[in-house]
């Protein structure tokens, strides 16, 4: 199994970013009922192993931070939560 | 990497938790109704005017306005789009293809119209705007809005009521679909909302 998507609120991450060009950090952390430190310490990590890119602007003269996932991520994705199926399977 | 097993209820819980998240994906299209309203009622003054052209009501002159029109649509367009685009919390993936098919439609009529204007003449190129919006119509449709499939045939049927009706009034019918179709669309769906 992929250890970066043991962690649930990163699994959570990639999974609300899968059927999304991008999705910006303050919607991530109310989808994920995450605190902001908590969540940028998770995406952080996502980040360093390539699997979410970050893209950083201004709207209305305030900081924007905007994820979306990579090919690496959505593969690791993929592939994890078939092993979470089979480990399901397995245990039936 | 070390991998840290986990057992099978929390993989269960895991899995669950994926599956309200891509449950919960919304993956309606966000349209906004203000551009079909636009779009709309701009093709319909455009082939009026054609039309009143075309049967001696008004000069040929009237005919400079089109540009402008055309101008003033695409601007507000574009400041609508970079304002939205600002306050947009996410995106998603049907999001980014639709405004793929919107262009690549929209752009080919437009090409169609500019630099095919002797193959599409008067009516001929309102009839390509005609059909390039039944297909952005019928694609947002595709997508589960109902209202955009009947607006799509309100559209697509004044096109063929075009082609039946007098020369002189084709024009008329054309632009009718467009602004019950098209702009008809987008009142709708600043009406109903999500």
């Amino acid at each position: 199994m992929d250890e970066l998507l043991l962690s649930k609120i990163r699994l959570g991450a990639v999974a609300e970013l899968l059927n999304y060009d991008w999705i910006a950090f303050s919607e991530l952390a109310r989808a994920l009922d995450a605190s902001n430190g908590n969540l940028g310490a998770h995406l952080a990590k996502l980040v360093e192993a390539g699997y979410v890119d970050e893209e950083k602007s201004f709207a209305n003269r305030r900081p924007l931070t905007r994820y979306r996932l990579t090919p690496r991520g959505r593969a690791a994705f993929a592939a994890h939560v078939a092993q979470l199926q089979s480990l399901l399977g397995a245990a039936k | 990497m070390n991998v840290q097993p986990i057992g099978a209820s929390e993989a269960r819980d895991h899995i669950e938790m994926v599956d309200r998240i891509l449950a919960e994906s919304h993956q309606r299209l966000c349209t906004g109704g203000e551009y079909f309203i636009v779009w709309g009622l701009a093709a319909a003054l455009i082939t009026v005017t054609f039309q009143l052209v075309d049967t001696a009501r008004i000069p040929a002159g009237a005919l400079w306005a089109v540009p402008f029109v055309l101008a003033l649509s695409a601007l507000f367009s574009v400041a609508r789009g970079y304002a939205t685009r600002r306050v947009l919390q996410r995106s998603s993936l049907v999001q980014r293809e639709f405004f793929n098919v919107l262009w690549l439609t929209l752009g080919l009529a437009f090409v169609a119209n500019v630099a095919a204007f002797r193959l599409f003449p008067g009516i001929a190129s309102a009839a390509v705007w005609n059909l390039a919006e039944a297909v952005v119509l019928l694609y947002i449709g595709m997508h589960g809005n109902r209202r955009a499939q009947i607006a799509g045939v309100v559209v697509v049927a004044s096109l063929v009521a075009a082609n039946f009706a007098p020369q002189d009034v084709a024009g008329y019918v054309l632009a009718a679909g467009m602004l019950a179709g098209y702009a008809g669309f987008g009142l709708s769906e600043l009406l109903v909302g999500d």
